[in-house]
């Protein structure tokens, strides 16, 4: 059985949908007709306990709790069954990134995902290629007969990082670690 | 008709440092079919679309135009060998065509490290470039060591053709690119229900997803009328998948599931005659001892 919850309207997030569609890729957000397309194809139905369509009319109403507090946000295979369905041409899957950009900001990030985001930080790959692996990675090429990788200048990678806002959470994990 | 063909060569990350046997492949192939590649100097992760995306679309889109235009510099399209990279540096390039506000805010930041995006480059994954009418006739041609005897599932996985209102490459419910070039390698390809299916390497917070997605396939093939030699990928996530979880499943559902996952380029360059020393064949946890048994390479 499900739980009833009343919600006021004056704690509905309304500029939510707004703030969502217009990002490039998600405009057609408006557009849902509430068909279930998306759900229905959904790889990982089983495993979310919001289903896309649901968390469209959430998005739609400003439920914006109920939404980040939801496990479909993060449990998605990228598998774009969704998007490629809609009638509507909902860019689901991409609008799903843009909640968890939301939920981001406000630093509820899972591990699995920002510690990628620090090795590419790191290495400019989501491979450590520094120091000692670096030597073992190009020993390793060099017996094949393929070319050294030249790596990326870590400088203007973390331009980018810091210029768009991660700077924080770079720092946030330095901290971490002291 | 003979075309020259030349590209800048994204390689990302996955492939050149933890699987450079499948970029010998990949390498091996291009020579055969006379694709002259250029190494993109300076090139970071692609990012990968997971967890950058995730993060901060905008950080995403800003390394990715970063890539872009180191190959617009080079004055090269980009080839990318891996779905993840392709989906990437795509859709970056589709969407930064379309919103002139994210295009700006991005060379905006670019310029200050010195790098202009302006689009001028194209992005192709290898199976799009090779199953090109003229490309196949070609391949035909060169094939010196024909698959007949293979039975074959292709996996497309998800990047390469979804969203296809994005990626325009081939058919999103019927694919036919992968088959068309395994076929013209001699290959026969199987029709299989599980065959559109995710590998599920992407699902990073519930590895069950993964498993099952992995069984429902493998087991689906195992169970095939007419036993299948191989399944055959063409992005680095999706073989390292199958074949880690495979095993594992293996002694867990304790049944033999001992189909080998290639990448695309490693049948491609079996049949175009690359000998098997330049291939690590066996670098993978379930070897395809049968399959080269059964070509006597
Ligand atoms: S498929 Fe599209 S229109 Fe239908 S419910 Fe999902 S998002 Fe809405
Ligand atoms: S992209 Fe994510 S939400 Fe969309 S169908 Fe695939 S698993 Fe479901």
């Amino acid at each position: 059985m499900t739980e009833e919850k009343t919600i006021e309207s004056n704690q509905l997030d309304h500029s939510l949908r707004y703030e969502i569609s217009e990002k490039v890729g998600a405009k057609s957000l408006l557009k849902c007709i509430q068909c279930g397309v998306c759900s229905s194809g959904c790889t990982v139905s089983e495993y979310i306990d919001l289903q896309p369509h649901r968390v469209v009319a959430s998005l739609l109403l400003g439920l914006k709790d109920i939404i980040l507090e939801s496990n479909a946000i993060w449990t998605c295979s990228l598998c774009h069954r969704c998007t490629e369905r809609c009638p509507k041409g909902v860019d689901y899957s991409f609008i799903l990134a843009l909640l968890r950009n939301i939920a981001s900001k406000e630093g509820k990030i899972p591990i699995e995902y920002s510690s990628t985001v620090e090795t590419i930080s790191e290495n400019g790959f989501v491979v450590p290629y520094t120091g000692r692996m670096k030597n073992t990675i190009n020993r390793r090429r060099e017996k094949m007969g393929l070319p050294e990788v030249s790596s990326p200048d870590l400088d203007e990678i973390n331009y980018i990082l810091k210029e768009t806002g991660l700077g924080n959470l770079m720092k946030k994990s330095k901290e971490d670690e002291d | 008709m003979k075309i020259k063909m030349k590209f800048a060569l994204f390689l990302g990350c996955t492939i050149p440092l933890k699987y450079p046997h499948l970029e010998s492949a990949f390498r091996e192939v291009s020579r055969i079919m006379d694709i002259e590649l250029e190494e993109m100097k300076g090139a970071s992760c692609c990012p990968e679309p997971v967890s950058l995306q995730s993060i901060n679309v905008d950080a995403w889109m800003t390394l990715g135009a970063r890539n872009l235009a180191i190959a617009e510099k080079m004055g090269m399209d980009v080839l990318t060998i891996c779905s993840g990279c392709y989906e990437t540096l795509k859709t970056v390039k589709v969407l930064l065509g379309r919103d002139k506000k994210q295009f700006n805010k991005v060379n905006s930041i670019l310029k200050n490290i010195g790098y202009e995006y302006k689009g001028t480059s194209n992005v192709f994954h290898f199976v799009e470039l090779f199953s090109r009418k003229e490309m196949l006739s070609q391949l035909e041609e060169k094939v010196v060591k024909p698959l007949d005897d293979l039975n074959i599932a292709a996996h497309y996985g998800c990047h390469l053709i979804r969203p296809s209102e994005i990626m325009e490459f081939d058919d999103p419910e019927r694919p036919e690119t992968m088959d068309s070039i395994l076929n013209v390698l001699g290959a026969r390809t199987v029709a299989f229900a599980s065959k559109l299916e995710c590998c599920g390497y992407c699902a990073r917070l519930n590895e069950d997803i993964g498993y099952d997605l992995v069984k429902q396939k493998v087991v689906e093939l195992v169970d095939l009328q007419s036993p299948v030699d191989a399944m055959v990928a063409v992005c680095p996530a999706c073989v390292s998948q199958y074949d880690r979880k495979e095993r594992i499943l293996s002694r867990k559902l304790d049944k033999n599931l001992d189909i080998p996952i290639l990448y695309l380029p490693e049948l491609m360059a079996i049949a175009l005659g690359v000998s098997t020393e330049k291939l690590d064949l066996n670098k993978r946890s379930v070897k395809p001892t049968k399959l080269i048994a059964k070509l006597k390479i």
